[in-house]
């Protein structure tokens, strides 16, 4: 009987699995934990010994400790306020019954296809000095101070509502698979709208809000062109300081240090909410699919009340976009000013940009690097999702814990780390080089997006229904078999969405591309940095906008490629 | 429904990876051709004739605005076949340290002394004298020859013409923080990742040299920076200081001179600077070639053509830049011959920033900036 248990095991593990956790065992080994070991090896023993010097240094300046201290309060403040912004945005467009729910979708949508300094712009062009809401507010009441919007307060506004992307998208996913029936039956038992929000739906969530919240925290905590741009002086935080620093060799101590203590602390919430996760089977994916239906509010002004929020929110999220979009085509002294005058409109700075066919290369480029590598690390996360799903002993905690290692540098150093590792022979990668070849920026990419793509997959790994699987062994299907038609259908939407997001993320990155960009194939990164850069002669700041009107679009097509056509299904 | 559904996500999935890995192919296969074309090349005597150019990765921070693609034609027509890496100079020096081991660019150009400094002490430079370098204005190529310059930029402290006249505005950076007229209205080098605002502080530092201060840097001199720090407006990050300085927000601060012209234009107002007693940083575009590099003679070569007075002085013509090389300074546009008459360069002890600048900008961060 022993004998056969055995035997059965043995040939459960099929060698196509063994050769897949091989595969990824080297992988993690080769480009994770080596090259990044490497760098931090360099940085803190670079003479061969140990010293407590970067320490003592940080914990002696009293703008880092200030600067460290904001960074947390941001992340912790932010945990809450995008959580409730987000489950807000989530409820009116998926769970309630709103009038035009469509149409406001699409504008919660708009986070998506934007980021960084043009973001927190188009919020300046709304609330800035300058801004149509300031001159409003001036013009209502004359005393009012045209400074107001900086500091604490508008970092914390405009982070707010800058990070509910993830929650559009996978939340969404997440409030599909509720049972409707349940909520029928609590309905049935006079239970109230919030109970049944609170007890029913709200449970059916909470995997995705766990490794959401992880994100906040650590977007939070990484938070440069919002702080940099709104926060002052009375409000700075620690990462355009370890950008600062990494750039230059005789700081990449002090970098490594702080981003490690970032590192460090997205982990201990992590642990905690693994803890969680594993605690609790939060599972209701029906068995028995049955369609939700959109609630409707029966309290006549509660129902008001909640079309009034979604419209407002609609309007706070699409104005700032309309403003970069209608900006780009005006010039420098206009968007410095925010004024609008018919005088200004031309479409030269289009012209500018698309001018000579050589201007469609880096395109190109970008879109091949950003295909292969978003689907490469979303199958490399499926397939530790997998494992890590299956199976629970120490190997897939180190496995776990290996993948998130991306999170403990900043990218500038991974990408550092990786060519002084790579530019000579190494035995682990067959004795060749790396550096040099088109294949550094492709490793790169998929090395920074593991953490992120991990945490998503795997929430919607966990919140599978074990009896599935099952079903389908009893039925006789073969492992992948299973996973292909049972498993993958179930979690195909988030990992789209993960593939999507990943993709917009690389066709414009800076940070990493710039040091190890192959000169035959220029992304589009570099293109934008050096025609936006301060020393540029063109209009730099109408190109800016036209780059990212630009970059929009093409992240709008991507999703809808990819994610949007499948939501209507 | 929902297997058309997977089967069609799935065809997509496949359908980029296909795609993703077509285009990794056809990445590598056309690097293996110009790795093919070029060994045969590397194996040939230089002095044969005729000579023949191997393509060559020039790495360069100075490629915007039409530049680069104008350099590529300029060098294609001279029988030079180039490929141009761009980045930021503050990036592209760590860049090539970081590949010194197996070097990736043949020759970089357009970086200023400081940073060249830094390559040189990583040895990431060969010594070559091109025969041009005796053309250069004197006192602006490396003396142990490692680098040689090509076009002059200098960093300015400009003033919005309608708040101050030439008698009113200040006479020295020194002056916004020890006069109280200027107290707050000037933008402080607070963005010290880039590297104008890094030349801003150092022209100060290095006046108050001392070798036992702190970092080389007397207890003065400290002082005077954490002044000039103190008294100013921060710089914001995504704003250009040239918009604040038309609009008055912030009417003086640090400008760069080659780009004086178009921002001029594009924000209707012409500012003024000032010529200070010391001089200005007068940072220097220069040529060099990398150190390991496979194709030494072709990047000879294309050195020694690049700096010729021809060549820069008609750079200098279509870009409104200040050649360096006097001979084709003449061929400069007359406004910018102009500008640069009434500027003297800041005496500037090179080697010595650039072992400091790293440390200098770590403190500023840490302990003098509020």
């Amino acid at each position: 009987m022993i004998a056969i248990k055995t035997k059965k095991r043995l040939t459960s593990v099929n060698p196509t699995s063994l050769a897949l956790y091989g595969l990824i065992a080297w992988f993690v080994v080769a480009f994770l934990i080596y090259p990044n070991i490497n760098i931090y090896y360099e940085i803190f023993f670079k003479d061969g010994n140990f010293s407590l010097e970067a320490a003592e240094k940080l914990l002696s300046s009293e703008r880092a400790m200030r600067s460290l201290y904001n960074s947390f309060i941001l992340a912790v403040s932010l945990v809450f306020t995008v959580n409730i912004v987000g489950v807000a945005l989530v409820l009116i467009s998926e769970y309630f019954d709103i009038k035009g729910a469509k149409i406001l979708r699409l504008g919660y949508f708009t986070t998506l296809i934007y980021s960084g300094v043009v973001l927190v712009s188009g919020y300046k062009f709304v609330y800035g000095e300058t801004g149509f809401m300031t001159k409003l507010l001036v013009g209502l009441f004359p005393a009012f101070d045209p400074t107001w919007f900086h500091g604490y307060w508008a970092v914390l506004f405009v982070m707010t509502f800058a990070c509910t992307s993830n929650h559009v998208l996978f939340l969404s996913n997440a409030i599909r698979k509720i049972d409707f029936q349940t909520v029928e039956a609590a309905k049935n038992m006079c239970a109230s709208t919030f109970y049944i929000l609170w007890r029913v739906v709200l449970p059916v969530l909470k995997p995705t809000m766990f490794a959401l919240t992880i994100l906040i925290f650590l977007t939070g905590l990484a938070a440069t062109s919002a702080p940099l741009i709104l926060g002052g002086a009375e409000f700075q935080t620690i990462t355009p300081m370890i950008l600062t620093f990494s750039n230059s060799v005789s700081s990449r101590d002090l970098a490594a240090l702080l981003a490690l203590i970032l590192g460090l602390a997205t982990l201990v919430l992590l642990t905690i909410m693994i803890r969680f996760e594993r605690k609790g089977n939060f599972m209701s994916v029906s068995k028995v699919k049955s369609e939700m239906v959109k609630q409707k509010i029966n309290n006549r002004f509660g129902n008001i009340a909640a079309h009034i929020a979604a419209y407002c929110l609609f309007l706070l999220y699409i104005i700032p976009v309309v403003l970069i979009v209608v900006f780009s085509f005006t010039d420098a002294h206009s968007i410095s000013t925010a004024t609008l005058s018919l005088g200004s409109f031309s479409l030269s700075n289009y012209m500018t940009v698309f001018s000579d066919m050589s201007a469609f290369k880096p395109y190109l480029v970008s879109i091949v690097y950003a295909a292969a590598a978003s689907v490469t690390v979303v199958a490399l996360a499926l397939a530790a999702s997998r494992i890590l799903h299956k199976y629970k002993n120490k190997w897939t905690f180190a496995l776990e814990y290996s993948l998130l290692i991306p999170w403990m540098l900043p990218s500038t150093l991974i990408a550092i780390g990786l060519i002084v590792t790579f530019n000579t022979p190494r035995f682990i990668i067959g004795n060749s080089i790396l550096v040099g070849t088109v294949w550094m920026l492709f490793l790169a990419y998929v090395i920074v997006h593991i953490p992120f793509t991990l945490r998503m997959v795997k929430a919607s790994f966990f919140s599978l229904d074990g009896n599935l699987e099952d079903a389908a062994k009893n039925l006789g299907a073969k492992t992948f078999y299973t996973f292909r038609k049972v498993l993958l259908p179930i979690i195909l939407p988030s990992t789209l969405a993960v593939l999507a997001l990943n993709f917009n993320g690389i066709l414009a990155d800076y940070d990493l591309t710039v040091f190890l960009y192959h000169p035959l194939y220029q992304p589009l990164g570099i293109v934008i940095k050096n025609s936006t850069d301060t020393q540029a002669l063109a209009d730099t700041k109408a190109l800016t906008l036209v780059y990212s009107v630009i970059l929009m679009i093409m992240s709008a097509i991507t999703l809808y490629l990819v994610y949007g056509r499948k939501s209507r299904v | 429904m929902m297997k058309k559904m997977v089967s069609l996500s799935l065809l997509l999935i496949l359908c980029l990876v296909v795609s993703a890995c077509g285009g990794g192919n056809t990445n590598s296969n056309a690097e293996n051709n110009t790795s093919s074309s070029n060994t045969p090349a590397t194996s040939e005597p230089a002095a044969e004739e005729p000579v023949k150019n191997e393509k060559l990765i020039v790495y360069t921070n100075a490629n915007s605005d039409g530049r680069g693609e104008w350099l590529i034609e300029k060098a294609k027509s001279a029988g030079f076949e180039i490929e141009i890496v761009g980045a930021g100079g503050a990036n592209l020096t760590s860049r090539l340290i970081a590949e010194k081991n197996n070097p990736i660019a043949d020759v970089v150009y357009g970086l200023n002394n400081m940073l060249y400094e830094t390559l040189k002490k990583e040895n990431v430079l060969i010594q070559h004298v091109p025969q041009w370098a005796g053309e250069v204005e004197t006192g602006l190529n490396d003396p142990e020859g490692f680098y040689h310059g090509l076009v002059k930029q200098a960093i300015l402290l400009g003033y919005n013409p309608e708040q101050f006249t030439a008698e009113t505005a200040p006479k020295d950076w020194t002056d916004l923080y020890k006069n109280e007229a200027f107290k707050g209205k000037y933008e402080a080098p607070t963005l010290l990742g880039q590297i104008t605002p890094q030349l801003v502080v150092a022209g100060i530092l290095t006046r108050h040299q001392d070798s036992n201060g702190d970092l080389g840097i007397s207890e003065e001199g400290w002082n005077e920076v954490k002044q000039l720090f103190d008294n100013g407006v921060r710089a914001v990050e995504g704003e250009d200081f040239y918009a604040n300085l038309a609009s008055g927000k912030t009417p003086l601060g640090a400008v760069v001179s080659g780009t004086l012209g178009s921002k001029e234009e594009q924000y209707k107002v012409k500012a003024g600077t000032v010529s200070p007693e010391i001089g200005v940083p007068m940072i220097v575009e220069h040529a060099a070639i990398v150190n390991g590099t496979k194709k030494l003679e072709t990047a000879k070569r294309f050195v020694e053509w690049m700096g010729t007075s021809e060549v820069q002085g008609e750079f200098a013509a279509q870009f409104n830049s200040m050649p360096a090389n006097t001979k084709a300074a003449e061929q400069a546009n007359e406004s910018v011959k102009e500008l640069y008459a009434s500027l003297k360069a800041q005496p500037l002890d090179w080697g010595f920033i650039a072992d400091n600048i790293g440390q200098w900008v770590e403190k500023i961060e840490l302990q003098i900036m509020q």
